[in-house]
Formats: C-alpha cells, sequence, structure tokens
C-alpha cells in the first residue's frame, strides 16, 4: 500500500499546488477549502433566491415556470442551509478553533479533510440534479407525502434524500472532530471557563449537530426504504403517518436553526470586546445562555406543526416551550450591548457587520415571539411572514455576522488586509437591500400572500411590497459582488496587517499572519480569557506567549512535527459519492464507490500517522 | 367584500415607522451611519403611504370570533414587540453612539459583569413572555371548541390542486365554492385525498392542514356575509400557488335557495348548442373524471359540474366564470395552469362553442 512521505509536493509548479491543496490535512488550508467552496455555493443560492424575486417582481409573471420555480426554492433553502452557511461556520470552526486554544491542529486531521471532501462531493451531487433529470422540487423540509413516488416518480426526490445523507455524514465526523479537539487539545492553562466565547458556541454548535442530525438521518432511510422498496413509513394507505416525517425533520430542523446562528453569535462576542477595547460582558451567562438555547431548542420543533392539528394541549406545551427560548436569547443580546456600554468602540467594517448582525436578529427574535403564539401562527405560518422571520434570523443574524467574521479575521487568513471602506460600502448596500427585501415581506403575510407560490394574482394587492422586495434583492447581489472583488483585490493587494491588526485578545493574534503550519513555535500558557491582552496590556500575566507575535518564526524554522499529507480522504469520500450515484444511475457505480471506500479504508490505516 | 382596504393595516404599519424614526435625532459624527439604518423603514413607510392598495385576502378584517381572536393577539403582540424593539434597538444605538471612539481615548474600564443587572434582563423578558401565554393559552382553547349539535357539517378535502366540498346531511357536493349560512355554527372537518394541503381563509379563521389519513376539524361562526377568498397554504406541488377558493356566506334564505338548486339534476340543455355540448362530453372524455347528475358522466377525478354555470370562478378560484374563460380553460388546461391534472384531447372549434354553451348553461 503506497503511503505518503513527508516531504511536501512541490509548490512552484501548479500540479505540485494543486497537489498539496488535495492532499493537505492543515486545518488552516482546509479552513480556506470550506471558505471558498462555501462562499460558491452562496452564490448559487444566492441566484437561485434572484431568479425567484425577479419571476415574483410583478404578478402573474411567467418568467420562471411553475415547475422551475419548485426547483429554484427547494433548492435555495436546501443549498443556503447545508451547503453555504454550515460549511461556512465550519470554515471558521477550522481556522479559529486551534489558534484560540493555542493547539497546532484539529484531533483528526485526516478527519477533517475527510469532512470537507465529502462535502464538497455532496454538494456537486446535489446540484447535477439540475441537468440530470430535474432537481430535488418538494421543499427543503421535503414534507410526505409529496416525496413518495406516487407524486415524484423521477430521481429529484432521490437526489435530495441521499445528498442530505452525504452531507449529514460529513457534518457530523467534523463535529465529532472539534468536539474532541476542544476537549483534549486546549493548551495548558485554559480551562473551560477561558476559553473563547467563539469556542464555547462552536462546541455546543458540534454538539446539536451530532444529536440533532440523527433524527433526519432516521427520517432520510425511512423516505428511501419508502421510495425504493415501497415501505410505508409516511404512506397513510400503507398504514403509514406523513406527519411522522414533519416530527422528524423538525426534531432535526429546529436545532439547525440554532447551529446554523450560535458559530454567527459566538463571532459576535468575539468582535464586539475586540473593537470596543472591553471583555464580553457576563461571560459565563452568554457561555450558559447559549448551552440554555440549545438544550430547549430540542423540546419546540412543533411550533413548526401548529396547523398540523395536533390539539390544544400539545400547542400549548410547545408554545410555552418556544416562548421560553427568547429568554436566553434576549440575555445575550442584553450581555453584549453591556458589552459595548463603557467602551471604546471603532467603526471598522467587522464591527459594523457585528452591530448589524444584533441589530437585525433582534427583529427576527421579536417576531419569533409572534410566531410562538399559536392563534397567531395559525394566520402567518406558510406566508411570507414567516419568510420574513427566518431571513432576519439566518441572513440577519447568521449572514451579517460571518461576514463580520470575515473581514475580521481576513488578515489572519492572509496577512493583509480586506480594504475598510469597499467593506463599508459592503455594508451598507447589504443593510439597505437587506431590510428593502424582507421588511416588506411582513406585510405580505399578514395581507394573505401564502409562501412558495410561484404566482399571484394581480388583485390581491401584492404587487408593491414584492418589487420592493425584488428591488432590495438585487441590492443584496450587487454588495455580494463588491464583496467578492474585494476580497480578491486584498488577497493580492491588500495593505498588509501584521499579526495583531486590531489589537486583538485571544490566542490567534499573538502569532503571525498566516500563521505559520505548526501555529505555535511553542505552546503557550494561558492564564486569563484574553491572553493576549494580558501580555500586550501586562496585566501581570505571564507566559510562553510571550514570545513575541512576528519574531523569529521564519527565521529559525523550529523541528516541529506536523502531520503528514495524504491521498486517502479525498478518495474515501469519492467512494462514497460513487455508491450514492449508484442509486441513481447505474448500480455498477455501487461496486465501484464500495472497492474505492474499502481501498481507501486500508490504505488510511496503513498509512503511517503524525 | 373586496371593500376599500380599512384603516387597520396601514394604521398600524404607518405608525410603526415614526417610532423608529425618532432615532433621527440629530446625531454627531456617526450620524450617517444611523442614517443608514434607517432609510430602508422610511422608505417602507413612504411606500407604505403610496401602497393603500386592496388585499382581499388579509388576516386583518376578521368576521369570525376565530378570527378576530387571532387578530387581536396578533396586533397585541406585535405592539409588544415594536415597544421592545425601541427600547432594545435604542440602547444599542445609543451606547454605539455615546461610547464611539474619540481620539485619545485609552484602555476603556474592563467590566466583566454585574450579577444583580443580569439578573435583571432576565426576568424582564420573562415577564414579557409569561404575559404573552397567558393571553396565549385561552386563545389556543377557544379555537380549538368542539361544535354543537346544531352545527352545519361541512367535508372539505383537498386534491391536487382544488377543493372539494361535501354537506353530508344535506346530500350535496360541490367545488371550489363552498356555501354557508350567516350566523350559524359550522363545524368544518378537513381531509386530503393526495398529499398535504391547508385550509385557509384568513377572515374566517387561521388555517388548519389538510393531512391524508387524518381528520382535522374547526368550528367557526360566521357574522357577515360576502365572498371571502382562500387558499391552500401548504405547499402541494407544482399548481400549488393556483389552489384557492371562496367561501360565499349568505342570508339563511339564500343560503337555502342555494341548497335547493343544488341537490337538484342538472338543468336540461336550453337549446341546440348545449345539447351538443352534453353529447360532447363522452368525445372529450369529460365523463371520465366529471360527474353531472342527470347524464352519464359520473366521474370523481375532477370537481361536480352539475351547477358549474353557477360558479363564480373556474379551476380552483384562479378564472372569473365567463365564457371566454371557459373556453381558454378547456383549449388548454395545462397552459392555463400548468401541471394540474386535467389531461384532454384538443377540442375542435365546434366542440368547445358547445362545451362552452352546455356548461355555462348549468346553473
Ligand atoms: C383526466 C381527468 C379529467 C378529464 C378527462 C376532464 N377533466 Fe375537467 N377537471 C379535471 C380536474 C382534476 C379538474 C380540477 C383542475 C384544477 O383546478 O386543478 C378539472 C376542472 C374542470 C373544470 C373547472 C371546475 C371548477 O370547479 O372550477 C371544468 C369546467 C372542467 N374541468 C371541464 C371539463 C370538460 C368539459 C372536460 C371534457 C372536455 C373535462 N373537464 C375533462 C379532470 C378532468
Ligand atoms: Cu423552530
Ligand atoms: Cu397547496
Amino acid at each position: 500500500m503506497a503511503t505518503v512521505t513527508a516531504t511536501a509536493p512541490d509548490t512552484r509548479t501548479f500540479a505540485g499546488t494543486a497537489w498539496s491543496w488535495i492532499t493537505t490535512v492543515d486545518h488552516k488550508r482546509i479552513a480556506v477549502l470550506y471558505l471558498v467552496t462555501s462562499l460558491a455555493f452562496f452564490m448559487l443560492g444566492g441566484l437561485e433566491a434572484l431568479l425567484m424575486r425577479l419571476q415574483l417582481a410583478t404578478p402573474e409573471s411567467d418568467l420562471v415556470s411553475a415547475e422551475r420555480f419548485t426547483e429554484l426554492f427547494t433548492m435555495h433553502g436546501t443549498t443556503m442551509v447545508f451547503l453555504a452557511l454550515m460549511p461556512l461556520s465550519a470554515a471558521f470552526f477550522n481556522l479559529l478553533v486551534p489558534l484560540m486554544i493555542g493547539a497546532r491542529d484539529v484531533a483528526f486531521p485526516r478527519l477533517n479533510a475527510l469532512s470537507y471532501w465529502i462535502y464538497l462531493f455532496g454538494g456537486i451531487f446535489m446540484n447535477i440534479s439540475f441537468v440530470a433529470g430535474g432537481a430535488p422540487n418538494a421543499g427543503w423540509f421535503g414534507y410526505a407525502p409529496l416525496t413518495d413516488t406516487a407524486f415524484e416518480a423521477t430521481h429529484a426526490i432521490d437526489f435530495w434524500a441521499f445528498g442530505l445523507q452525504i452531507l449529514g455524514v460529513s457534518s457530523i465526523l467534523a463535529s465529532i472532530n472539534f468536539i474532541v479537539t476542544i476537549i483534549n487539545m486546549r493548551a495548558p492553562g485554559m480551562t473551560l471557563n477561558r476559553m473563547p466565547m467563539f469556542v464555547w458556541m462552536s462546541m455546543i454548535t458540534a454538539f446539536l449537530i451530532i444529536f440533532a442530525f440523527p433524527a433526519i438521518t432516521i427520517g432520510l432511510v425511512l423516505l428511501i426504504f419508502d421510495r425504493y422498496i415501497e415501505t410505508n413509513f409516511f404512506i397513510p394507505e400503507g398504514g403509514g403517518d406523513p406527519v411522522l416525517w414533519q416530527h422528524l425533520f423538525w426534531v432535526f430542523g429546529h436545532p439547525e436553526v440554532y447551529i446554523l446562528i450560535l458559530p454567527a453569535m459566538g463571532i459576535v462576542s468575539e468582535i464586539l470586546p475586540t473593537y470596543s477595547r472591553k471583555p464580553l460582558f457576563g461571560y459565563a451567562v452568554v457561555a450558559y445562555s447559549g448551552a440554555a438555547i440549545a438544550l430547549v431548542g430540542f423540546g419546540v420543533w412543533t411550533h413548526h406543526m401548529f396547523t398540523v392539528g395536533l390539539g390544544p394541549i400539545a400547542d400549548t406545551a410547545f408554545a410555552i416551550s418556544t416562548m421560553a427560548i427568547a429568554v436566553p436569547t434576549g440575555v445575550k443580546i442584553f450581555n453584549w450591548i453591556a458589552t459595548l456600554y463603557g467602551g471604546s468602540i471603532s467603526f471598522k467594517s467587522p464591527m459594523l457587520f457585528a452591530v448589524g448582525m444584533v441589530s437585525m436578529f433582534i427583529i427576527g427574535g421579536l417576531s419569533g415571539v409572534m410566531l410562538g403564539s399559536p392563534p397567531i401562527d395559525s394566520q402567518v405560518q406558510d406566508t411570507y411572514f414567516v419568510v420574513a422571520h427566518l431571513h432576519y434570523v439566518l441572513f440577519g443574524g447568521t449572514v451579517f455576522g460571518l461576514f463580520g467574521g470575515i473581514y475580521h479575521w481576513f488578515p489572519k487568513f492572509t496577512g493583509r488586509f480586506m480594504h475598510d471602506g469597499w467593506g463599508k460600502v459592503h455594508w451598507l448596500l447589504m443593510m439597505i437591500g437587506f431590510n428593502l427585501t424582507f421588511l416588506p415581506q411582513h406585510m405580505l403575510g399578514i395581507d394573505g400572500m401564502p409562501r412558495r407560490v410561484h404566482t399571484y394574482a394581480a388583485e390581491m394587492g401584492f404587487d408593491l411590497w414584492n418589487m420592493m422586495s425584488t428591488v432590495g434583492s438585487l441590492m443584496i447581489g450587487l454588495s455580494f459582488l463588491i464583496f467578492i472583488i474585494n476580497a480578491l483585490r486584498s488577497i493580492r493587494h491588500g495593505e498588509p496587517s501584521g499579526g495583531d491588526p486590531w489589537d486583538g485578545g485571544t490566542l490567534e493574534w499573538t502569532i503571525p499572519s498566516p500563521p505559520p503550519v505548526y501555529n505555535f513555535a511553542e505552546i503557550p500558557i494561558v492564564d486569563g480569557r484574553y491572553p493576549a491582552w494580558d501580555i500586550k496590556r501586562g496585566g501581570g500575566h505571564t507566559g510562553a506567549v510571550a514570545t513575541a507575535p512576528e519574531a523569529d518564526a521564519e527565521a529559525d524554522e523550529p523541528d516541529i512535527h506536523m502531520p503528514n499529507p495524504s491521498y486517502w480522504p479525498i478518495v474515501m469520500a469519492a467512494g462514497m459519492v460513487l455508491a450514492a450515484c449508484g442509486l441513481i444511475f447505474h448500480q455498477a457505480f455501487i461496486l465501484l464507490g464500495a472497492v474505492l471506500f474499502g481501498i481507501s479504508l486500508l490504505g488510511w490505516i496503513e498509512e503511517p500517522s503524525a | 367584500m373586496h371593500k376599500a382596504r380599512p384603516s387597520v393595516t396601514r394604521a398600524n404599519g404607518d405608525e410603526s415607522r415614526p417610532i423608529q424614526g425618532r432615532r433621527s435625532t440629530p446625531l454627531t459624527r456617526n450620524r450617517r451611519i444611523y442614517a443608514t439604518l434607517l432609510a430602508p423603514a422610511l422608505a417602507v413607510a413612504v411606500l407604505a403611504l403610496a401602497a393603500c392598495g386592496v388585499t382581499p385576502q388579509t388576516t386583518l378584517e376578521p368576521t369570525t370570533e376565530a378570527a378576530r381572536t387571532a387578530r387581536d393577539l396578533l396586533m397585541f403582540v406585535f405592539w409588544a414587540m415594536v415597544v421592545t424593539f425601541v427600547l432594545v434597538e435604542g440602547a444599542l444605538l445609543y451606547v454605539l453612539i455615546r461610547f464611539r471612539r474619540r481620539s485619545g481615548d485609552g484602555i476603556p474600564a474592563q467590566t466583566h459583569g454585574n450579577t444583580p443587572l443580569e439578573i435583571g434582563w432576565t426576568i424582564a423578558p420573562a415577564i414579557l413572555v409569561v404575559v404573552i401565554v397567558v393571553l396565549t393559552v385561552p386563545a389556543i382553547f377557544s379555537n380549538a371548541r368542539a361544535a354543537g349539535p346544531d352545527a352545519l357539517k361541512v367535508r372539505a378535502i383537498g386534491h391536487q390542486w382544488w377543493f372539494e366540498f361535501q354537506y353530508p346531511d344535506l346530500g350535496v357536493t360541490t367545488a371550489n365554492e363552498l356555501h354557508l349560512p350567516v350566523n350559524r355554527e359550522v363545524e368544518i372537518q378537513l381531509e386530503s385525498n393526495d398529499v398535504l394541503h391547508s385550509f385557509w381563509v384568513p377572515s374566517l379563521r387561521g388555517k388548519l392542514d389538510m393531512v391524508p389519513g387524518r381528520e382535522n376539524k374547526f368550528t367557526i361562526k360566521p357574522e357577515v356575509t360576502g365572498t371571502f377568498p382562500g387558499q391552500c397554504a401548504e405547499f402541494c406541488g407544482t399548481a400549488h400557488a393556483l389552489m384557492k377558493f371562496h367561501v360565499v356566506v349568505e342570508t339563511q334564505a339564500e343560503f337555502n335557495a342555494w341548497l335547493q338548486n343544488e341537490r337538484t339534476d342538472r338543468v336540461a340543455p336550453a337549446s341546440e348548442l348545449a345539447s351538443e355540448g352534453e353529447a360532447n362530453l363522452t368525445l372529450g372524455g369529460c365523463v371520465a373524471c366529471h360527474t353531472i347528475r342527470g347524464t352519464d358522466s359520473a366521474g370523481i377525478l375532477g370537481p361536480d359540474l352539475t351547477h358549474m354555470g353557477s360558479r363564480k370562478y373556474i379551476a380552483a378560484g384562479i378564472l372569473e366564470n365567463t365564457p371566454e374563460n371557459m373556453r381558454a380553460w378547456l383549449s388548454d388546461p395545462q397552459g392555463v395552469k400548468p401541471g394540474n391534472t386535467m389531461v384532454i384531447p384538443e377540442l375542435t372549434t365546434e366542440q368547445l362553442d358547445s362545451l362552452v354553451a352546455y356548461l355555462q348553461g348549468l346553473k
């Protein structure tokens, strides 16, 4: 069995560079892969959204056919959740968790690479459906029995079901990796109580993924059985129950919301202190409220099902648990505001995005409280009011937060600043475009416009709001273009940033940018929550971090043994996805996939590890 | 019922904006930043004033107690949220402006927390939430109230992509147009023939899903006569957006007259052209899918057409029932409503003429 040697590939040639990326197990490079891939999918999901908005700009338009429209909203939701935002968060986990806890890599570097390749291939697999007979078209929630072969005989739903299973494997593997990393690899002195808030939120997110994904995994297995071997789990004529699918889906789906928002909350909890030069206010409460949100989040799922007819007792119970979540969420917001109080606040682009996240997320939280009340929900459920609500949470909250993170840590990735002026233009356009898109949608919902409709009649009085919404969405698109151009330009031509451009407080700011492969020449010793501040401000704390940041990293390369690159992760991921292709295209692929998987497994085991 | 837009909606839409607008008191250096936060809200407010259009499907014009309960709760929670919004965003803005970095700033005082304060702002949202729960719970139970013994019973059955209505005690079956007497309790039982649908007439009540294999029920008592639009609210496939219906609430006398008519067989064709139309039912294959009592047509895959001519709309509420629209529908049902399950051979002009005349006559 061939093994990879420790000798690095020749990165002066293109092939060598490509090979070095394909076989990399370095968490920082994997972070870059996640970042680039998730932004590409973000763009795809955004284009799908723009097409829908163009179709809905005017009543009775026929720019997009009804069939196409169902594919667009299904793939927009699926793409944004599973292929854009979750992996974008994963990019931050990868870059930041080891750096923030003073580790040289994650616990299982090859597993980390495997997660990424499964994600990439899974995402491509799902999108191939567009050119292979029709994309998934039953909504990102895939309510049974519309997903049954009786109603969708093509492979559209199979692409969706297998695709989600594949992506689930990627997420669960990554989560295990980060939990082990966070629990086992913290630098000496970094107790849980001193962990940066972002690491706390990453850990909670990882636990959420591990506990939430099994529910949808089971649901999808049953769905695949229903479709492939004619079982009747969700088919009423066969004694099954379509509502069972809804339970399985939302037991996963509600925690998924927190999977999407907690990393952004972690990012904001790092950015606000940095730009106001004050530690996070009420650290323990912010951490525990994150855990509380996650825990209670498993007990609220039927608020997505208030109109199913589960009865007044169930509705009451879940209304109460849903409203209860408003408390820890509110607490977080107050603590953020208190963090700013008394600070010295500088408004660089990362800070603008973080403040944008807080202020927009508040709106999403407030409309969430409205939806938590079943009688209100019975009117606005499945209308544009919900579309508005969820975008204030996932766009106003998550996307603003994650963009803030990109501006904030871009210098750490690249050693260069993104242009701050253009960053502010991006922020401004996105802020206006976002509100113009989604604020009117509250009114549409209250005025009675259902969601997931490809058209509406002129006499319904929905035109003006829809036109505004479309104009706003185009502004968002433009702002994203500005961001991409700014980012691409800044990689080469951005102003050099040095290792600590923002006067950061956490460990990643004590090392050069971009960080050396081994991150820390010497593992730091930590005795506070903001070790970098302690050093810079001479707060009486000591520790090995005291080795001056940019110093001799290049000068005398320390002899640190890092994990070898490996091509087995990509082979294994390819095997898995090929096997899934086999269930759709031709059985021969199953065999091929299994063989690849088996070989890579053996290779993986045989490979000398670090 | 498509009356001019009432004050409720716009009032709340508008009054909320000036409150946001209050934030635009003259600020100093960072004014532009806040102004940009504000701009979209103001833009919406201005356009809201301009948008005094009519929205017949609004949730804010209840005509039953159930819908009123939901509306009142919605308005209360909405205003509670507006107040919270103003307080919290106000605090945020205040802090951002007050503590912006000034030249010569040193490292600010490093506060780490304040337990009484944190307990305080844990309790504050908790109180708000308890108030909302206390108002919500009775509303949940009143919406779930069972019907009295005299209630009129209706079965509403969802089909991809139209609604069937049966009055089991009265022996009437119709489609896409539900007639109800005013001020009488009615119990509507929801079923589905295929996938999930949702029964939603905002002015009568919030939605309730139509789930195959389940029987959901709700009780309402319409208080206002008129025609109220409704729409399927659960995604049910390609033509979901075009699955609508109307509820006609009328006086008991009007209802009785309607009922009387519905119970009779079809009106015999009044002209030669119409008679030809009836003959063409077989040629066109209509008999396989539609029931027209008094003829050989006894299919059940499509809506009952016995009194098609008396309905206001065609094809689940999407086209007004005029001869031109009927002609358009019959000449290309897939073009009018993509994906729907009425698949027929292309009809000749003569066949179309006769079928339109016939169907229009089925009063
Ligand atoms: C394959 C079954 C099928 C055949 C054959 C068929 N129909 Fe239909 N028809 C339907 C269905 C299903 C609908 C409901 C369509 C919708 O709104 O989604 C419908 C709707 C209609 C409607 C509108 C009903 C309403 O309540 O608005 C009319 C009128 C109609 N059909 C007439 C005809 C005539 C005339 C023929 C023969 C030329 C015919 N149909 C043949 C299935 C069929
Ligand atoms: Cu939820
Ligand atoms: Cu529907």
